[in-house]
């Protein structure tokens, strides 16, 4: 009888010690009490109560949670995707509307850029398209110096004449760069649209070669159209394309 | 023994509503980015100048056009295209000169036709709405014995945001060597 009785004690509190640990994490509060309960064999009996209690709880516990906790879960998930959906679709829509060609444009919208742009493509143009017959090795640098890829060959051919002509005449041709106007930067390539004059003052030699019968000591104007195609290298702005528009 | 699977059984039951609250807010914290990343690039000022920039372009590029197209078999359509396109001062001159104009096209019989070679914008007020741009253009005009002759010009516009619409203000041509011509 004893035995049972012991062995049954032995058990309650075993099952009263096995069920602490699990306990702190849903009731800490009760923790305590129990804890003081502990040691004295008296408190055994109102133990009964504590030992019983925790299978009672542990099935007592799920039921109300069960019908409650899903709802909570299916809430959290719902919320999840929702979410998660809003953000993927905003992110769309800001893509999108990044993309929009008017945007990578940022000729004007960057203005430091865009002056940067306007101010190296006039020095550019000053250079490349003019010559002193005393001095040709000039343009020949500055060809070097600025231009690259299929502009080489543009300004090679646009230039020949100009070149073969201000030598016989010996004379100076000076360009200038009147009015520019960035159509487009995209990253590091831009278009500028440039209005230029151009002088050219015969020192010398033959003249009256068709179209520059002024061009004696007086200098003749005139007027060039050229659109610019730059891409940044090095820092610096090069010239990759001439568009004359056909002329 | 029990112990452990008393303790897998209470460890089963928390994580889940914990990770499924994390991913919520994870998924909340994305959302509020991707939200705000949305309104600004929808409220994007850059890009609100931007669009005024290619839309003076646009219709700078196309009233200098209108401004060089006229044939004398539809002036009166031409014309009324040349005072739809223009505002202010300029618009004022082609209306008081449109009789003399008129006469002048009927006499010549020429046909003009502008193509657009290329433009740009130099200047963009986009609040007080005037703009400044190049355009680049060829014009081909047809004279009345059918003979063809090609004009490149080099055209500066001011355009005026008239109503929401950018219209030219002024027009004429770049300046060569310090004089107008014309």
């Amino acid at each position: 009888m004893s035995t049972t009785r012991h062995h049954i004690n032995r058990q309650r509190r075993r099952q009263a010690r096995e069920t602490r640990p699990a306990a702190p994490a849903g009731h800490p509060e009760r923790t305590p009490v129990r804890t003081a309960g502990r040691g004295t064999t008296a408190v055994l009996s109102p133990g009964d109560t504590v030992t019983a209690d925790p299978p009672a709880a542990e099935e007592e516990k799920p039921t109300p949670s069960r019908s409650r906790r899903p709802p909570v879960l299916l809430l959290l998930c719902a919320l999840t995707v929702l979410l998660g959906g809003f953000a993927g679709w905003a992110h769309a829509e800001a893509e999108g509307l990044r993309s929009e060609p008017e945007r990578s444009n940022t000729a004007l919208t960057d203005l430091a850029r865009t002056s940067e742009i306007k101010g190296q493509v006039a020095k550019a143009v000053d250079r490349l398209f003019s010559y002193d017959h005393a001095d040709p090795g000039a343009l020949d640098e500055a060809a070097k110096d600025l231009l690259t890829g299929k502009a080489v060959d543009q300004h090679h051919d646009l230039l020949a004449d100009v070149r073969a002509r201000a030598d016989e005449q010996k004379a100076v041709i000076t360009t200038t760069v009147t009015e520019s106007a960035v159509e487009r930067i995209d990253g590091d390539r831009a278009r500028v649209l440039v209005y230029a004059d151009q002088s050219s003052v015969a020192t010398g030699g033959k003249k009256s070669k068709e179209g520059e019968e002024a061009a004696q000591d007086e200098g003749v104007y005139a007027a060039a159209m050229l659109a610019v195609d730059v891409v940044h290298r090095d820092g610096r702005w090069l010239v990759s394309a001439l568009d004359t528009f056909g002329r | 023994m029990k112990r452990a699977v008393r303790l897998l059984h209470a460890g089963r039951l928390r994580p889940l509503p914990a990770l499924a609250l994390v991913l919520t807010l994870v998924a909340g914290g994305f959302a509020a980015w991707a939200g705000q990343d949305w309104y600004r690039a929808a409220h994007d000022e850059q890009a609100e100048y931007a669009a005024q920039r290619d839309a003076a372009l646009s219709a700078g590029e196309q009233a200098v056009q209108n401004l060089n197209t006229l044939d004398h078999r539809e002036l009166k359509r031409g014309l009324d295209l040349w005072e739809s396109s223009t505002t202010g001062e300029l618009h004022e001159q082609l209306a008081s000169g449109r009789d003399e104009f008129t006469a002048q096209v009927k006499e010549a019989k020429t046909v003009s036709t502008a193509r657009v070679l290329s433009g740009a914008v130099t200047e963009l007020d986009d609040r007080a709405g005037r703009a400044r741009v190049l355009v680049a253009l060829r014009v081909t005009v047809e004279a009345a014995d059918g003979a063809k002759s090609d004009k490149d010009s080099r055209m500066l516009g001011e355009l005026t945001r008239t109503d929401g619409r950018w219209k030219l203000s002024a027009l004429g041509q770049a300046p060569v060597g310090g004089t107008s011509t014309g």
